[in-house]
């Protein structure tokens, strides 16, 4: 996959990464993607420090999307606001597939967002997401 | 998966039939309409049920875990309900909160509507073999159908169980059908009493 502005894609990992070091995300992200993301320490460093615009591993839109989910499930884990999450989510999202397919993606979670009332709701819908839209 | 997440039933002091409801009602969910539950803390959120893009593919209900069995023995009917009613819609969440917008409180009247409906022993043989048989009972659901009577009732019902369990009748009367009777009533009483939405108007 080719990142489209990997400024905002990096600054977006940097807030939902809240206090965790690079090296402790990578690992979050495999157990809560359950090992389907081939996701390499070396490449999420140079994502997140917005040094590539190739991510080879994130090849497929389903990834693009487990790690869009993934890395919201881990900034409600940070106790960062609800509202932060979606935002920092969706500019995750929209770097990698751009704009009109992230779009379609976030419609569902944002009509629900607004009825979830807090952080603790969103991550089980997040987590539920994952299981039911993208099973291993 | 995250570890915070609670795959089992909260375990709470509850009635033993009240959880036995539950569970027949959980099962009946997941065999015949693919609705696979869990229980998560969810804050001010009771419920929702997120849906696959692939009808054929399980549904996931999420219940906060501070539901009690009765309140969730009312998800489960409403669940079945928005189902039956096709409210499930690929790739749509269908969120049980404490304010709903306008739109879904027209889709979450319509599944209260059919949820009394299948409460009332008028669902699936599926649905209505996993609830209480004393619904049947032509002396409950007048009682049920106010909020008074429920109430009193509610609370006549619990006080005949602490008498009859402290007082050791009950063992002396094993399962005979009074004391099945009352155990399904005081279950259905406390569903109602839970969810009001099912006392018929």
């Amino acid at each position: 996959m080719r990142i489209r502005d990997t400024e905002r894609v990096a600054n977006a990992i940097q807030v939902l990464k809240g206090g965790r070091s690079l090296d402790a995300l990578v690992d979050r992200l495999y157990d809560i993607t359950e090992g389907s993301l081939a996701l390499d320490r070396a490449t999420l460093h140079r994502i997140a420090r917005g040094r590539t615009q190739v991510a080879r591993s994130i090849d497929t839109p389903e990834d693009c999307i487990r790690l869009y989910f993934a890395l919201m499930i881990i900034g409600c884990e940070e106790g960062l606001p609800a509202t932060s999450v979606v935002e920092e989510g969706h500019a995750v999202l929209t770097g990698f597939v751009g704009e009109p397919l992230a779009g379609l993606i976030f419609r569902d979670l944002s009509g629900t967002v607004a009825k979830l009332q807090d952080r603790r709701a969103l991550k089980a819908y997040l987590e539920e997401g994952v299981r039911v839209w993208l099973p291993k | 998966m995250a570890a915070e997440v609670i795959r089992d039933v909260p375990m709470k002091a509850e009635s033993n039939t009240l959880r036995a409801f539950e569970e027949r009602l959980r099962e009946h969910l997941d065999d015949t309409l693919h609705v696979n539950t869990r229980f998560a803390d969810l804050g001010s959120t009771r419920a929702f049920l997120v849906s696959p893009a692939d009808r054929d593919r399980p549904k996931g209900l999420v219940i906060d875990q501070r539901a009690t069995a009765a309140e969730r023995i009312y998800l489960y009917v409403h669940t079945a309900a928005h189902i039956a009613l096709g409210h499930n819609m690929p790739l749509i969440t269908i969120v049980e909160g404490e304010d709903n917008e306008a739109a879904d409180g027209l889709r979450h009247d319509q599944a209260d509507r059919l949820a009394r409906a299948m409460w009332w022993r008028r669902g699936s043989p599926e649905m209505v073999s996993s609830l209480p048989s004393a619904q049947r009972s032509r002396l409950l659901r007048p009682l049920l159908a106010h909020a008074a009577t429920r109430s009193a009732l509610h609370l006549i019902l619990r006080g005949m169980r602490t008498v009859l369990y402290g007082s050791g009748l009950v063992r002396m009367a094993g399962n005979g059908r009074i004391t099945t009777w009352l155990r399904q009533a005081l279950a259905a009483t406390a569903v109602v009493d839970a969810a009001p939405q099912l006392a018929e108007r």
